[in-house]
């Protein structure tokens, strides 16, 4: 197993995971969606909402308010040991607001300076003059499988790793005006300027008269474009997503090794 | 023409009362760039003198890549201003 990374930042990346089955490949791109958990807004408390949205529409919108998480500091709500919830399984986020005035998620004041949404400028709503909205918002981790509020990965994916062979062109440059990527260009003869992009379409394969272009995927290298929502930056969200199918297999070991 | 935004008056469309939080389709968070594009938009409306105008540019310098995220910028009718006349 060998990973190559080609971009790495806060809120997306890029790398090339080869040597490994697709099983394997797709297990890593769903404890990544689904696995890994963060904090989103749970239950809210409305003590005073006269704005046009119902509280419902309202829980809604808040609970998909990306917030900041440190997995360290939190455990689930079923992991933890206290009865209905306590400072290490819950974060209370109060909002007090009165119109004329857009309420922005950075108008929630949190109770734990480090649980502050990742972004302050998300309209929550827009209140006019004499309409108020007080609240109290408690949030919990949760999983991606359970509601997609939880779910740090946005639009997260693979496909196998593109290979691009070209051989006995005759420079007609056909390939080259079909490709919808762009990554092939005309020297001497046809050269492929970046071949992760490659998208399998085989445009170029039907272009080329000559038969000169194959393109082909290996199927044991993935390249995995994986973006965060900014709950925890992208490497420790790939990070976390190993260790959740590593405790899995544990899991399965142990409960096996009692069977004989 | 991709980005291509219909001249068309609130009243003939059903809308949401706020810009969706996050693309239903990715979920990446698109409510945050809207009042920039909203006021981008309108500003090349000005400038262009109507109301068809491309704003594949806008998208493109706000993050906003995917299709799926474009289409919710870009087919959202804000309708909180209609709706509070009747509150």
């Amino acid at each position: 197993m060998n990973v190559d990374v080609i971009e790495l930042s806060e809120s997306r990346a890029q790398f090339v995971l080869s040597g490994v089955s697709s099983a394997f490949a797709n297990a890593l791109r769903r404890s990544m969606m689904a696995e890994v958990p963060s904090l989103a807004i749970d239950d809210v408390n409305i003590y005073e909402n006269t704005s046009v949205l119902y509280d419902e529409v309202l829980a809604l919108r808040l609970g998909l308010i990306p917030l900041r998480t440190d997995l360290d500091l939190y455990v689930l709500r079923s992991e933890c040991k206290c009865e209905d919830g306590c400072p290490r399984c819950q974060v209370s986020l109060t909002l007090s607001v009165e119109g004329p005035k857009t309420v922005y998620s950075g108008d929630l004041q949190s109770s734990d300076p480090k649980v502050v949404p990742t972004e302050t400028d998300i309209p929550i709503v827009k209140l006019k003059k004499d309409q108020k909205l007080v609240l109290e918002a408690i949030a919990r981790l949760g999983k991606g499988k359970d509601h997609a509020k939880w779910q740090p990965a946005v639009a997260c994916g693979y496909k196998n790793l593109p290979k691009i062979v070209i051989s006995g062109c005759d420079r007609c440059g056909a390939c080259v005006d079909v490709c919808p990527k762009n990554i092939l260009k005309l020297n001497e003869t046809v050269v492929v300027k970046d071949e992760i992009k490659c998208s399998l379409c085989h445009l170029c394969e039907k272009a080329c008269e000559s038969g000169a272009i194959k393109i082909s995927a290996d199927p044991a290298s993935f390249v995995f474009s994986v973006e965060a929502d900014g709950s925890m930056p992208c490497m420790e969200m790939v990070l976390r997503a190993a260790d959740e199918i590593k405790k899995k297999a544990k899991a399965l070991t142990k409960s096996l090794s009692g069977v004989t | 023409m991709a980005g291509l935004e219909q001249g068309r008056s609130d009243k003939s469309h059903t809308g949401d009362a706020m810009i969706p939080i996050r693309c239903f389709t990715c979920g990446k968070v698109i409510s945050s760039v809207w009042d920039e594009y909203k006021k981008r938009a309108e500003e090349k409306k000005k400038e262009l003198g109507t109301d068809d105008i491309e704003v594949g540019d806008i998208l493109d310098d706000l993050g906003i890549e995917r299709y799926c995220c474009r289409r919710m910028l870009m087919s959202h009718v804000e309708l909180v201003d209609v709706l509070a006349q009747y509150t």
